[in-house]
């Protein structure tokens, strides 16, 4: 009995012990000639989505254009939303994807990581310097890149032209190009019971994100120019947590969004008369409702401030810790990195196509011109007006950004007093940045 | 195995000229075989992340595969966070209004559903069918019964000339959202282990106390309630924990922890240290700091009621 008790138990123990080795080590274990490329377009999860149907499609053309040719073949892996749990514990578990996308504000803590294949040497450098520089600025450390954007997502003010026009707003030259202005839009709308002008109110990088641009306008900065030392107790910042807390204090804005936060479904459904949302929205309204009357304004801006948005969208990183780190980078520089007309034409494709976006390198976006990519006036105003005012997305590590979302959240929805909050974060901002070592933050 | 002692001549283990012990022996590894699956999971998926967790709390994690020994770091950096303290005392309010509410509303609906009444099992299904749906379902489903305006709850309030606060949008009402959203899915499942408690009480005492005249309260007050003390007992310690540990997903759907961190309860800021900030480590800490709240409740519940008796006359 004792006998069996003990060889039981040690067989039991062994297996338990044995079991999550073996469920670990099921990733890395796989064929080397085959790399797994997470991303959340393809292949597609949802075949009655008509925007995400085209999607998927360029990545699958994609992928299959690099397999016809190469002896190593991606796989496609959908995932939910990257920059989340799922990557996250994949890394944690040192099996992260070969390649995968990654947005701007993730950066930092990947590239800190060693995580990030330096994609320079597999890049021409008249490749590179094709890439916009105010988007690309995040995605270099030093003069080495890290990841490869595929698209530029400016933020802007999206509208109802319906509703605008019933309460007065018939043409280009009533719409608001000041915060006081579009502050007065914002109450007009709400006398005249109609639906309310939305800014992002749910706390997370997205509401920090579409938030920056406010302070920039003013002059504001989370960090300074060095990246050693806050920047956030500033008059731009301070500026931009006020007009935030005025929108909710004077009944402008919702504090929950409507349509769970997509802004073209609100505008369509009736829900919303102007969203601040980025230009993805452009494909939304034109694979769902493409007879909509809307249109789109530039970030209003403060006395004295200069016109400025934020520059969003995702980049293709490989993963320095993957399978085959070298044919992973050279996997995305052949993608979207190359000076090969192929490769060209597929960030024209994905930008102009597939999605509505700005391509990142000037070859894309001159030959997404020249094709009538960017005829549209919607798109025609991003290029021409919106997007020269951008400036990438910042590359915050997380104490950064959660000292700015609590100051945002805390002026926004409980009328906390923005000089006070900026002061706070700028404190906590500073204590991290004194012990703080790895990439510029920017 | 009382079987094989008593087993008369001519049984199967004589006939082979077999031992008692051989069979006890072989039951013995039945048994055990039985429960390995079951062993083997808790082991896998309990035990060992249980451990792992509390030796990850004495080390910082970059989640990337880097490990430093820190000692106390965490548990020093835990008290002197703002925020972690905020989380604490957010949860420590939460449950204070949830565990007596819950309690109240399932214990009232299992009096309720306990009557014989017409479709009495239609309505025990419905009130347990919230248990059956995703918890992110319901937390859809009331995101957008809640939204502002437009929610249907903002707009039969609105029909009655009823201007509603931002259910979802307003610190306290965000917290009050989430509370009644938690009962909500929760009674039905209590509302059942009340039930069961209920009709574990024999019948005769009710027609004993009608026959003397008591009212439905001396009824409640004096049958009811001391002979439901075991019931309310495993009640008040599996509530306690279930509610501490979970819901996840519902504040992740909800309200993000927000707005202005007031339903980060400390679960939602486990998983935002761990998964949102790349801090394992710390997170183990917080997680492992929760084991030993849920342990001392545990402890003190068991110590007051005498392990759910309350009394030693309570048998």
């Amino acid at each position: 009995m004792a006998g069996i008790r003990r060889r039981s138990l040690f067989a039991a123990g062994a297996a338990a012990l044995g079991a999550p080795a073996l469920l670990t080590g099921c990733g890395k274990s796989g064929n080397a000639k085959e790399l797994t490329f997470w991303n959340f377009y393809a292949p597609n999860p949802n075949p009655g989505d008509p925007t995400l149907a085209a999607q998927s499609k360029w990545f699958e053309d994609m992928v299959a254009g690099w397999n016809r040719e190469n002896e190593t073949k991606i796989r496609l892996q959908y995932v939910t939303i990257l920059g989340t749990p799922k990557l996250a514990t994949a890394f944690a578990a040192d099996e992260g994807p070969d390649i995968f996308l990654i947005s701007p504000g993730d950066i930092l803590r990947y590239y800190n990581a060693g995580v990030l294949t330096d994609l320079t040497p597999y890049l021409t450098k008249e490749a590179i310097d094709d890439f916009s520089r105010p988007n690309m600025d995040t995605r270099l450390v030093g003069d080495r890149v890290y990841a490869l954007p595929m698209e530029i997502e400016p933020l802007a003010m999206f509208y109802s032209k319906r509703v605008m026009e019933s309460v007065g707003v018939t043409g280009d030259s009533d719409l608001p190009t000041t915060w006081d202005e579009m502050l007065g839009l914002g109450e007009k709308l709400k006398r005249e019971k109609k639906p309310p002008i939305v800014f992002c109110a749910a706390p997370g990088y997205y509401q920090n994100f579409t938030w920056y641009p406010w302070m920039w306008q003013g002059g504001g900065n989370a960090v300074s120019a060095d990246g050693r030392h806050s920047g956030f107790d500033s008059k731009g910042a301070v500026d931009a947590l006020n007009l935030y807390k005025q929108t909710i204090q004077r009944g402008i804005a919702p504090r929950v969004e409507p349509a769970n936060a997509d802004g073209a479904l609100a505008l369509m459904q009736g829900y919303a008369a102007a969203y601040h949302t980025g230009i993805w929205s452009v494909a939304e309204f034109r694979h769902r409702k493409p007879d909509f009357p809307y249109g789109v304004f530039a970030p209003p801006t403060p006395p004295g401030g200069t016109p400025k948005t934020v520059l969003g969208g995702w980049a293709f990183v490989a993963n320095a810790r993957g399978r085959d780190p070298e044919t992973a980078a050279k996997f995305c520089t052949w993608a979207i990195g190359s000076m090969s007309q192929d490769s060209i034409d597929r960030v024209v494709d994905w930008c102009t196509k597939a999605k509505a976006d700005i391509a990142p390198r000037k070859s894309a976006l001159d030959k997404g011109t020249r094709d009538g990519g960017y005829d549209n006036e919607i798109m025609r105003k991003f290029k021409d007006e919106i997007f020269p005012t951008g400036r990438g997305e910042p590359r915050y590590p997380p104490v950064v950004y959660k000292a700015i979302s609590d100051a945002i959240q805390a002026c926004q929805l409980t009328g906390a007093d923005p000089r006070q909050q900026a002061e706070l974060a700028s404190k906590q901002i500073d204590a991290y940045l004194k012990s703080y070592e790895g990439g510029r933050i920017l | 195995m009382t079987a094989v002692a008593q087993a008369p001549a001519g049984t199967s283990s004589a006939r082979t000229g077999r031992r008692p012990a051989s069979r006890r022996r072989r039951e013995t590894v039945a048994a055990m075989l039985f429960l390995a699956p079951d062993m083997l999971g808790l082991l896998v998926f309990l035990g060992i992340p249980m451990v792992a967790c509390l030796v990850l709390g004495f080390f910082q994690v970059d989640g990337f595969g880097g490990y430093q020994w820190i000692g106390l770091g965490n548990y020093e950096r835990m008290f002197a966070d703002p925020l972690f303290l905020h989380s604490l005392r957010t949860t420590l309010l939460y449950l204070v209004i949830l565990i007596p509410g819950l309690f109240v509303v399932s214990l009232a609906l299992a009096l309720l559903v306990r009557q014989r009444f017409p479709l009495v099992g239609l309505v025990r299904s419905m009130l347990f069918a919230p248990n059956v749906v995703s918890l992110v379902v319901v937390a859809l489903v009331w995101k957008f019964m809640l939204t502002d305006q437009i929610g249907v709850i903002d707009r039969v309030l609105g029909f009655f000339g009823v201007t509603p606060p931002s259910w979802l949008g307003t610190p306290h009402w965000a917290l009050a959202s989430v509370l009644v959203v938690t009962i909500w899915f929760a009674m039905g499942y209590y509302m059942l282990i009340f039930l069961a408690g209920l009709q574990d009480i024999p019948r005769e005492y009710y027609e004993v106390a009608k026959l003397d005249g008591a009212g439905p309260w001396q009824t409640f007050r004096h049958i009811t309630w001391p002979l439901l003390k075991p019931t309310s007992f495993f009640i008040l310690l599996t509530s306690t924990v279930s509610m501490m540990t979970g819901g996840l997903d519902l504040l992740y759907v909800l309200t993000s922890g927000g707005p202005a961190n007031s339903t980060t309860l400390i679960i939602y800021y486990i998983y935002q240290q761990a998964f949102v900030y790349g801090e394992f480590g710390y997170a183990s800490a917080i997680g492992a700091f929760l084991v030993v709240i849920l342990l001392i409740w545990s402890a003190a519940l068991f110590a007051l009621t005498r392990g759910g008796r309350f009394s030693d006359g309570d048998k």
